[in-house]
């Protein structure tokens, strides 16, 4: 199977719509915060990295898709896969292993789903750029409309794939719109600690790629940000990189038991008042379209339907132990 | 290509006939890139882990990429990259996704091009699940696996010896079907021992049966095409009839003749009718040296093949 989704009608998504771009951070919150109790319980296999604090970054940026776009991701993804519309319950039942989930079970939190066109979550660091700008050749060649889109760490600069694949999109002009969601910490180092400079955008811009800086979160800047990168791509205008600041407020990743990661106190009390949500939450349009009643009714449904998932994963059975052995060789069409 | 130019030919009729088909390289022929224009014939910077992780999801996107790599030891550049993605999105995804792809890459020749530059890293990636390795014995074999590569559902490595391109017979190879893999060639015929040969060292195996034939000692060569997948069947039937092995490769001991050797010993029979009578001419473990006379040490050659079949036979050279 190669892409399942049919190209959108039309190559300009709707407008965003405020209260569902709040009601999505909403839910990957809800999803992060039970998934790392689970995780806790023994429920969740694997690592989990929690992508709390940076909710405004991937619905942003997936309201400005179409169908016909691709996706590639990492291993702090669970929060593109929600944003991305991937199927909550398949998402939830992956992370328990289970066979019901979106890969059988093989993939936990390093996810691909077909039907959104979520390419591949990798687990190495920065190697999601080259594949999502070989997504995007494979657009320009077919003269389709469909853009590309990685979002990878301020971690990933590091990386000289990462690197190599700038040069490149900026020579051939791929519809390639790289996010970067700077949350200060790579693994176990702050990024100044290993970094020349904090600024991401000069990195870019000595790549000749377009590179824009936003407040990561601020989920309507974030949208702004990618809706005109996402239009320039796809009119031939080349790669764009977004350096959306924001803030790991959790932790790097947890297995049995969270992460015993300090923060600095003063910055993280000056993130935490900036929390995405919250900001959404108290700007205009918000601000006057929702009621306290309202909002508490959009968290109460987001608690339900990941509830919901979870049960269904629950109910899922353990793959068979001979699917080990299977989708090694992709069978001749 | 790199080294071999007839399979430039070859190309330009598989991208004729499958539209999907793209090439990147940081040197593509001119021809194809005249014909086919430059969106689906790429020139990069010297960035082979970018190119061959675009292959990668523009694979998953349903093109069908091919990157050359030009010489075999760049492959270790994009490990990650073959290892990591091309050779697992397909299970990482649960089926979902396949990753139709090629690297094409030079092997060794008498080059001088010394220790980093002259390898066969094709024994490396018998031992990576998800990626064919494709290793052609003849130039009508490199025109036919290469015509096969472009139709396997899943990424190819393609790994072609330079000394290919001395070969004749241009047109009958470019006419030469596509071939499916692993499909072992049996290129001669006898019971005293059983010679599997590898890439450039196909040719001179042969000339080394021919010559011990009109000795009277009657081999089986075999030249498995592909090392993954590998035609494990074949290859132990003959070793089960003549008892006797001997690997001829220009890569080294440690490589593809290791892996050959695990896996015939699983197959019923191999382990006993073999017994110890099992010989190697290829590269020692060593890198190759750039000296001609330190290399030449390196090669599989008429006289050591006839020697090492002899040893296995229980008689003095």
């Amino acid at each position: 199977m190669t892409t399942a989704v049919a190209p959108a009608r039309s190559a300009e998504p709707a407008a965003p719509d405020p209260v569902a771009m709040f009601a999505s951070m909403v839910l990957i919150r809800v999803f992060e915060e039970r998934m790392m109790e689970l995780r806790t319980a023994g429920e969740v296999i694997g690592p989990v990295h929690p992508y709390v604090g940076q909710e405004a970054i991937a619905v942003g940026v997936c309201a400005a898709l179409t169908q016909a776009d691709s996706l590639v991701s990492h291993y702090r993804g669970h929060g593109h896969a929600i944003a991305r519309g991937v199927d909550l319950d398949a998402l939830t039942a992956e992370l328990f292993g289970r066979a019901a989930g979106l890969c059988g079970g093989k993939a936990a939190a390093l996810i691909s789903d077909s039907r959104t066109n979520l390419l591949m979550s990798s687990g190495i660091v920065g190697a999601g750029v080259p594949v999502a700008a070989g997504a995007a050749m494979a657009a320009q060649v077919r003269g389709e409309p469909a853009v590309s889109v990685a979002f990878i760490g301020d971690g990933a600069l590091g990386s000289g794939a990462v690197h190599e694949t700038l040069t490149i999109a900026a020579v051939q002009r791929l519809p390639l719109v790289l996010v970067c969601e700077h949350n200060g910490y790579q693994a176990g180092n702050r990024t100044e600690e290993v970094y020349p400079e904090v600024s991401l955008l000069r990195l870019a811009e000595a790549h000749r790629v377009r590179a824009v800086g936003i407040d990561g979160n601020d989920v309507a800047a974030v949208a702004t940000a990618a809706h005109d990168a996402v239009r320039l791509a796809r009119g031939g205008g080349g790669p764009t990189f977004i350096e959306a600041r924001t803030y790991l407020t959790r932790f790097h990743l947890q297995f049995e038991r969270p992460s015993p990661e300090v923060r600095p106190s003063d910055e993280m009390a000056a993130w935490r008042a900036r929390d995405p949500i919250d900001t959404a939450r108290q700007s205009p349009p918000l601000r006057d379209r929702l009621s306290d009643a309202d909002v508490e009714a959009i968290w109460e449904r987001a608690r339900e339907r990941v509830e919901r998932a979870v049960e269904t994963a629950r109910s899922s059975p353990w793959p068979a132990p001979e699917e080990a052995a299977t989708h090694v060789w992709a069978e001749e069409p | 290509m790199n080294e071999v130019g007839l399979l430039d030919l070859v190309l330009e009729e598989e991208f004729t006939r499958d539209p999907n088909l793209v090439f990147l390289a940081t040197n593509s022929p001119a021809s194809l890139r005249r014909r086919f224009g430059s969106d689906r014939v790429r020139i990069c910077a010297i960035s082979e882990q970018a190119m061959t992780g675009m292959a990668v999801g523009a694979a998953i996107s349903g093109l069908r990429p091919i990157v050359d790599l030009n010489r075999a030891s760049f492959a270790m550049l994009v490990m990650d990259q073959l290892v990591n993605h091309a050779g697992r999105m397909h299970y990482l995804s649960g089926g979902q996704y396949r990753v139709p792809m090629i690297v094409t890459s030079a092997t060794r020749g008498r080059q001088q091009l010394g220790p980093q530059n002259e390898q066969c890293p094709y024994g490396i990636f018998m031992q990576t699940p998800g990626l064919a390795v494709v290793v052609p014995g003849s130039l009508r074999d490199a025109c036919a696996l290469l015509r096969g590569a472009t139709r396997w559902p899943g990424p190819v490595l393609y790994f072609v010896a330079p000394e290919l391109n001395r070969q004749r017979g241009l047109s009958a190879a470019l006419a030469a079907a596509p071939l499916r893999f692993g499909e072992a060639a049996h290129l001669r015929h006898g019971d005293a021992a059983t010679i599997v040969a590898i890439g450039g060292a196909v040719k001179v195996a042969s000339d080394a049966a021919d010559a011990l034939a009109a000795d009277g000692v009657h081999c089986d060569v075999l030249d498995p095409r592909t090392l993954v997948p590998l035609d494990t069947a074949a290859l132990a039937a003959s070793v089960r009839r003549t008892g006797r092995l001997v690997f001829v490769d220009d890569g080294p001991r440690s490589g593809a003749p290791a892996q050959i050797l695990s896996r015939l010993l699983d197959e019923p029979g191999v382990a006993a009718a073999a017994g110890g009578r099992i010989g190697y001419v290829c590269q020692p473990d060593v890198p190759v040296p750039s000296a001609p006379p330190l290399e030449e040490t390196m090669w599989p050659t008429e006289g050591r093949i006839r020697a090492e079949v002899q040893r296995v036979l229980g008689e003095p050279e």
